[in-house]
Parts: C-alpha cells; structure tokens; sequence
C-alpha cells in the first residue's frame, strides 16, 4: 500500500528523471521500508520523503540539461524572450489532469487564505472605534492618530458583496429576530418585534431592497415602529465584521497603552491661572488601570485652587470609570452617578468623598464643544443635572451609544439595549441631542468666557 | 558559460562523494553510509538522492560500474557508482574549504580542540 502512494508520488518529478531513476527511487524505498519498520521508523521514513519531495521536485523541474543550456545560450537574443524546453515529449493525459487539479487545489488554498487575512484587516478596523453604535464609550473613540487604521482599498474590496437576494433577507431577518429574543429587555416587545418583522417581509414590504445598508434601516424603522427605542438599532458593515466585537483587541490594547503613556493619559494641560484658577485640559477619559495615578497627581495639583474649569472641548469619551473617578472630587458625599450603560451599580455612586480633597465645594466650569462626546458627555449631563458646574461652550457631539453590539453574520450586526437604567433626571439623555451648555458661546471664546464667569463669581464672595 | 551546479557544493553531494570514497556502493549503500558518516542527521531521501547523483554524473565526478548483487539485499541487481578522481580531487579541495573554516573557528575561540 505505502509502495503505491510512494509510486504515486514519484509521478510527480518529470518523466525524464523517472525514466532514468524512478526504478531505483522506488528501489530505495522498498528497501528503507523493509529495513525502517515500526511506528516511529515509519514515520520518520515518512516525514523524510515528503521533506525530501518538498526540496528535489522543485529543483528537477528547474533542472535544464547541459546540451539545452548550450542550445538557448546560442540561439538567444538581447531582449527576445525565450523558453527553455525541458522535455521534448508532449504530456500524458494523466500529467494534464494532475496538473489541473493541483492547481485547483492551490488557487483554491490561496483564496482560502486570502479571505482569511482579510477579515483580519476588517477586524482591526472595526475594533478602533469606527463601528456605529457599538458598544459603549469605547476608550478607542479618544483622539489618537493612527495610520494602522486606515481602511485600505484592498479592506474595502474583499468587503464589497452583492446584492442582497430574498435568501439573504431571510437570514438577516432571523438572526435579527434570534438576537431580540435572546437579549432584548423586555420579552413581549421582542415577541412583537419578530412578528412585525415577519409580517412586514411576508407582506412583501422587503423585498424591493437589496442594499444592505438600505436594508439595515429598514428593519430599524420596523423594529422601532413597535417599540420607540433610539438604542435599539441594526447596521450593516461593508467590511467584514470581527468575530468578537465587544472586547478590545489585543494589538489594539497595547497601542492603547503606548499612546497614553506618550500623551500623559490625554491630560494635556493642568495649570493655575491667574486668580488661581485651576485649569485641566483632559482630551479623553483613559482607563484607570493605566492612567489613575496620573490622574490623582493632576486633581492633587489642582487642590488649592479657588476654582476649577474642566476643559472638554477636545475630549471624545472613554471609560465611564474614570468618568466617575473625577468626578469623585466634585461632591463630599457619594453622589448618584448616571451611567446610561449600567444599571444601578454601586459604580453608579462617586466615590466621594476623596481623602484631602478641597474641591467638593469650589466653582466648576466645564467647557464643551461639538466635539466632546460620549463620555465627556456623560459627564457634562450628570454635573449639569446634579447642578455641580456651568457648562460654557457648544451643544456637545450627542453620543450615548448605550446600546450592546451583537454580530449577526459577517456584515450585519445590531445593537440592543440589556438593561434599562435608571435616569435620575427623567429627562431623555443626550443620545439624540446632545448637552446643552449653560451658557452658549463658540468653542474658542469658551475659556475667555469661564474664566471672567469665575472672576465676576469669585469678587461676589 | 553557464554557472556550474556544484559550485558551491551542495551538503548532499560532498556527503555523496565522501561515502563513496572508501567503497563502490548502491543508492541505498549510499543513503546509510551517509547516515552513517553523520550520526543519523543526514537522511537522503529518494528524490535528493538521486537528483544528486545525476549531477554528480554529468560533471564526471562519480561514475556508474557494473550492475552486480547485493549479498544481503537479496538476488536483485543493482547499479553502483564510484567515484572518479576528479570527483576525489573536488572532496578533497571541498573538505580543505571546511578544514579552514575550523581553523577560523578555533582561531576565534568558537571551536576548542586541536584536531585542525
């Protein structure tokens, strides 16, 4: 049996070297079997020959015979291609389809990694933030350059798909449908939901649709025709969704990391103005695990001003711990801490008061523009709410995102609201409008405008 | 002029040559001298083998003798080869070449003894 898969093989090399030895090579093998027997001699008398054809077939096909080298050496012209013929008997039948179905076989194997890689590149740049409504006040949506994460042409192109067919429609429909009923709220919504939904595409209503991201808001629209839910949505993705949406990824982890260790945690300014007036410019809320300390050093530096101006103009969110942990030095008694991702948590309570701390009772102004999102909005509304500070500047960006991304297949996914916090406000958050300043001035004349706001406050007292 | 294919010498073929320079010997002789010569670390298998020794020939370096038998491989007749004197001559220069090598080694404190 091993003799004939090993002949078998032998009609790989070119017919001129089997002619001249394949008996011997065959020969050869007989004879290392009969010598090599047992479990482990076999298989490394196995191992050796797939080695061995891995190295000498390649080199007997790029093996010209002397006579030929001399042949083409002559008959060839500066710049006229020439072809060495290495045999000149025309190939058997059997060679042609053998060499068919090796190719096919290694077309297909390249397509297979190909796509492969692809969807690798999709996945970093999905992970960094650029994905609508996905989960949460992602720490990757902080300003960072980064040229890793660029969409390349070639990202776009292997994510490119064709129109959606009824088959198609059907899928979405029910993963969309399985998803709901799995995390949706409220059970009977979903029960309705998925009914509506089906209703709508027996009726028909679908199937004019055949862009996926058309088709994406369709069934938003339908799913929020039954329940009024900002956060309840389904989005279609050209590029190929990651596996794994909701953790960060690993290489992206440590950019992370490198990036707030060389931008000092995004606290790109903390400085006394004149009239000791404490000023922190915080470009994002970076994860405590890294940034803490520094973020302890810039309130401690900041703890004998008369009052304080958070600059957030700049600032596009990040973790809603650190969110909380400034906020800690507004208040002297734990303060309810509006979250719109979370439950009521013990995290939805500051973490006031702070030991030494003297800012409980100082003046805070935050300044806002239409870039601060997400987090840094978070923190607006709650101080804004709780009537902690003045916020001065522009209408912010409106980014709650507090819906929790779920992967339907490779280019849909939906974000689904789990759990329904408690919004000690009972007002509507800012997902839609975004936080209203207190008082309304251009970005740029925002620090102007808090800082004479706490002069004219600090000469009444 | 085309580049010559045994300039640099392939491992395998220098192994070729130094197996046959005791003995006239068969492939299969061939593959477990050289198995021999080098604790088990070379193992020719068929198709280098046989690549080789077809070089080898073209360049006159080894040459085919007689079919005869092999007393302990049975009644079947198989080819041998032998080396030539050019194919000596080139073993020779190749394990000179190696020989420096070694001394270089020893002479850089990367190789101990004194057998160069």
């Amino acid at each position: 049996m091993s003799e004939k898969i090993y002949a078998l093989l032998l009609r790989l090399y070119p017919s001129r070297f089997r002619e001249a030895y394949g008996d011997e090579a065959l020969q050869l093998f007989r004879d290392r079997a009969r010598d090599e027997k047992g479990f482990f001699p076999s298989l490394r008398l196995w191992l050796d020959l797939l080695a061995d054809l891995a190295i000498s077939i390649p080199r007997q096909y790029g093996y010209v015979q002397p006579a030929l080298i001399g042949v083409s050496a002559q008959r060839r012209l500066a710049g006229v291609p020439a072809f060495h013929v290495l045999q000149d008997e025309s190939p058997r039948p059997g060679a042609l389809l053998f060499g068919s179905v090796l190719s096919l076989v290694v077309l297909s194997t390249f397509w297979i990694l190909l796509g492969h890689g692809a969807g690798h590149a999709g996945m970093r740049v999905i992970a960094s933030g650029q994905l609508p409504g996905s989960s949460g006040f992602s720490q990757h949506q902080a300003p960072q350059p980064n040229p890793h994460n660029a969409p390349s042409a070639t990202d776009r192109a292997v994510g490119e798909v064709s129109k959606l067919d009824p088959a198609d429609r059907h899928r979405v429909i029910d993963g969309v449908i399985a998803n709901l009923k799995k995390h949706y709220i409220d059970p009977e919504v979903a029960q309705k939901m998925a009914d509506e939904l089906l209703a709508h595409e027996k009726r028909g209503d679908d199937d004019a649709v055949t862009d996926g991201e058309a088709f994406a808001n369709l069934l938003t629209k339908q799913m929020r025709d039954v329940s009024p839910d900002r956060h309840l949505v389904l989005i279609y993705s050209r590029d190929p969704l990651p596996q794994n949406a909701t953790g960060p990824i690993v290489g992206e982890l440590a950019r992370y990391r490198e990036a707030m260790k060389q931008q000092n945690c995004t606290f790109e300014k903390v400085e006394i103005l004149p009239g000791n007036i404490g000023y922190l410019k915080l470009n994002s809320f970076p994860d405590p695990s890294l940034c803490r300390p520094i973020a302890m050093a810039a309130m401690a530096s900041l703890n004998h001003a008369d009052v304080i101006i958070f600059d957030l103009r700049d600032n596009r969110g990040g973790e809603p711990a650190m969110v909380a942990l400034m906020a800690a030095y507004l208040f002297d008694h734990p303060e309810y801490w509006y979250n719109p991702r979370e439950n009521t948590t013990e995290q939805s309570w500051t973490l006031s008061p702070v030991p030494g701390n003297r800012l409980a009772d100082k003046p805070v102004y935050v300044l806002t523009s239409a870039r601060t999102l997400s987090g840094a909005e978070q923190f607006c509304y709650d101080v804004k709410m709780l009537k902690r500070a003045t916020l001065v500047g522009e209408t912010t960006g409106g980014a709650a995102h507090s819906g929790v991304f779920h992967r339907i297949d490779d280019h849909f996914g939906m974000g689904i609201p789990e759990t329904r916090p408690i919004n000690p406000f009972s007002k509507s958050d800012w997902a839609e409008n975004g936080v209203e300043p207190d008082v309304k001035v251009k970005a740029a004349d925002a620090l102007p405008t808090a800082v004479k706001l706490a002069e004219t406050k600090l000469h009444k007292n | 002029m085309p580049k010559r294919k045994l300039d640099p010498l392939p491992s395998a073929a220098f192994q070729i040559l130094l197996s046959l320079a005791g003995e006239d010997l068969h492939g299969y002789g061939i593959m477990r001298q050289v198995a021999d010569q080098t604790d088990g670390r070379v193992r020719l298998g068929p198709g280098t083998l046989y690549s080789s020794i077809q070089t080898l020939l073209e360049e006159k370096l080894i040459e085919e003798v007689d079919l005869r038998e092999d007393p302990k491989l049975g009644h079947k007749r198989r080819r041998y080869y032998r080396l030539t004197s050019a194919g000596r001559k080139l073993a020779r220069s190749e394990a000179d070449r190696l020989a420096g090598f070694l001394r270089v080694a020893r002479a850089k404190k990367i190789l101990r003894g004194d057998y160069v």
